[in-house]
């Protein structure tokens, strides 16, 4: 065919920088508890937190559980959380935009529900569901069905109105308008949503498990501070950032395979 | 050739439109118009700046509502749900996220055409305005000209009872133009559509259409109607053509 996608090849500059930066952090990180700048026990050096790292993966002690454990407990409740807030806000969102009925009922009571941080729900959470894997799901939705909403809405809201009007002279109904031209006009502020509410999700998910839990990496997190252990409080919170950004990975790799067409 | 042979006049009347009246408030747009078009004639618009020729389409195309008057096609009440009207805007409206292919078979999924003859319908439209070899590419991969032809392709794909157009080249190069009205002109002899083709360029205007009606300042009437009966194609300093134009040109004046 004529029209072949051209290769362009990346500078090897724009390949090294991001790994230098990466190392050089590491780098003085470990450079600054090393030389007690900063004093041992406030802060662990990296390769404390990798030796903590290998004895995790098989010891439970001191906090009670392996690394494999507290991981696969934080995934579980931050999915179903994700999963939820993303099964729940995005429809929301889209039919808030376009259906003017939906805007109506559904518009006053999320924004009023909206300003009230996830965190203040914890207590309420645990008189309803304990300190068990759903009270930390719930809190979890609570953090990402609110960016859910709000970008699938906005999605909506900005799609070109002269393609709506093309659309109602082929004699679209207002169903076909919305699942031809409101839906996928609303994927790229969708995929912006779940990048967010991923962040929101993973964010609140500390939050919960700092307060009500017995498992975790959150839960980790305190076992640390109450151990004083620096070590395992970093250990817990690079986890935590590695996870995340390897999930937004993930997101990005999907979002510009289906988004192929809209971006330019 | 040989439906655009016949005079307009001897074609059964296709459009009927009806003491058309658009109020905006106090503002009085469009003021009882009235006029017919002709099974598979070419009608062009034009009109001086501001004289409402949006509203005038928005009103054809049954996306606003009418003051008064109404547009009938075929002797009923015009319905974009039952009957087809295309409309070409200004704008590109292709959909950015459908390949060229799908882009063109929009407006037949809209109307839930059966698979298979839509897809004989976007093949023959692909082959028709030469699209064939793009159209598995998504719009932002393909020329603005490009862009423009797929909304075209869609418009005439519906085979549509009334095809608007609202200036569909009026952000190209002359260029591109010219070419283009070739096309439209190629795809309405072939296809023997309806259209109402809306425009401020004069030498546009008498070149693509059997007949050209010159919109007076609002509140917008019909002021005249010139026939255009110059054999095809036309040329552009044909003495007719040029006594034509400046005889459209001189109905237009405001100034």
């Amino acid at each position: 065919m004529a029209y072949e996608a051209v290769k362009v090849k990346k500078p090897l500059t724009l390949i090294l920088l991001p790994i230098i930066s990466v190392l050089t952090f590491f780098l003085v990180w470990e450079l600054i508890v090393e030389f007690d700048v900063v004093p041992k026990t406030m802060l662990a050096a990296p390769t404390q937190v990798g030796d903590r790292f290998i004895d995790k993966l098989s010891d439970p002690n001191p906090d009670g559980g392996t690394m494999a454990a507290h991981a696969w407990v934080s995934a579980q409740e931050a999915f179903l959380g994700y999963l939820l807030s993303l099964g729940i806000g995005l429809p929301l969102g889209l039919f808030m935009g376009w259906f003017s009925v939906v805007r109506g009922v559904a518009r006053p009571l999320f924004e009023l529900v909206r300003p009230i941080p996830p965190i203040a729900w914890i207590p309420l959470t645990i008189f309803w569901f304990g300190i068990g894997l759903w009270g930390k799901v719930f809190i979890i939705f609570l953090g990402g069905v609110v960016p859910c909403v709000i970008n699938s809405f906005v999605g909506v809201r900005m799609t070109n109105p002269t393609l709506i009007q093309m659309s109602r002279t082929c004699g679209a109904s207002d169903w076909q308008i919305f699942t031809h031209l409101c839906v996928p006009s609303a994927l790229p502020m969708v995929f912006g949503a779940l990048q967010i509410a991923l962040a929101c999700c993973w964010t609140n998910l500390v939050g919960a498990e700092l307060l009500a839990a017995d498992q975790g990496l959150g839960y980790m997190i305190t076992m640390g501070r109450r151990l004083a252990l620096p070590e395992l409080v970093v250990l817990g919170m690079v986890s935590v950032g590695l996870a995340g950004a390897l999930i937004g990975m993930v997101i990005e790799t999907v979002e510009r395979r289906l988004l192929s067409g809209i971006r330019r | 050739m040989d439906s655009a042979a016949i005079n307009p006049e001897d074609r059964p009347t296709k459009i009927d439109v009806k003491s058309l009246t658009k109020r905006f408030g106090d503002l009085l747009v469009l003021n009882d118009i009235s006029f017919n078009v002709a099974q598979g004639e070419f009608l062009a618009i034009v009109g001086p700046t501001g004289c409402g020729k949006t509203t005038f389409l928005n009103c054809l195309s049954k996306l606003m509502p009418t003051s008064a008057g109404d547009i009938f096609v075929d002797g009923e009440v015009a319905d974009p749900k039952k009957h087809n009207i295309s409309f070409v805007f200004q704008e590109p409206t292709c959909l950015p996220w459908r390949t060229v292919r799908r882009n063109v078979a929009y407006g037949m999924e809209i109307k839930r055409y059966p698979k298979e003859k839509i897809n004989q319908r976007v093949d023959y439209m692909l082959d028709l305005v030469g699209l064939t070899d793009t159209q598995d590419l998504y719009p932002n991969q393909v020329s603005a000209s490009m862009v423009q032809r797929i909304t075209v392709a869609r418009a005439f794909a519906m085979d549509p009872d009334l095809l608007l157009m609202d200036e569909p080249y009026g952000q190209l190069d002359i260029k591109l133009r010219y070419y283009l009205e070739d096309e439209l002109i190629k795809l309405w002899q072939t296809l023997k559509s309806t259209v109402i083709f809306v425009t401020h360029n004069i030498e546009e205007a008498v070149y693509v259409a059997e007949r050209v009606l010159v919109l007076s300042n609002k509140p917008t009437k019909i002021k005249a109607e010139v026939k255009v009966d110059l054999p095809r194609p036309r040329k552009l300093i044909d003495p007719e053509f040029v006594a034509l134009r400046k005889q459209v040109t001189d109905l237009i004046q405001w100034w």
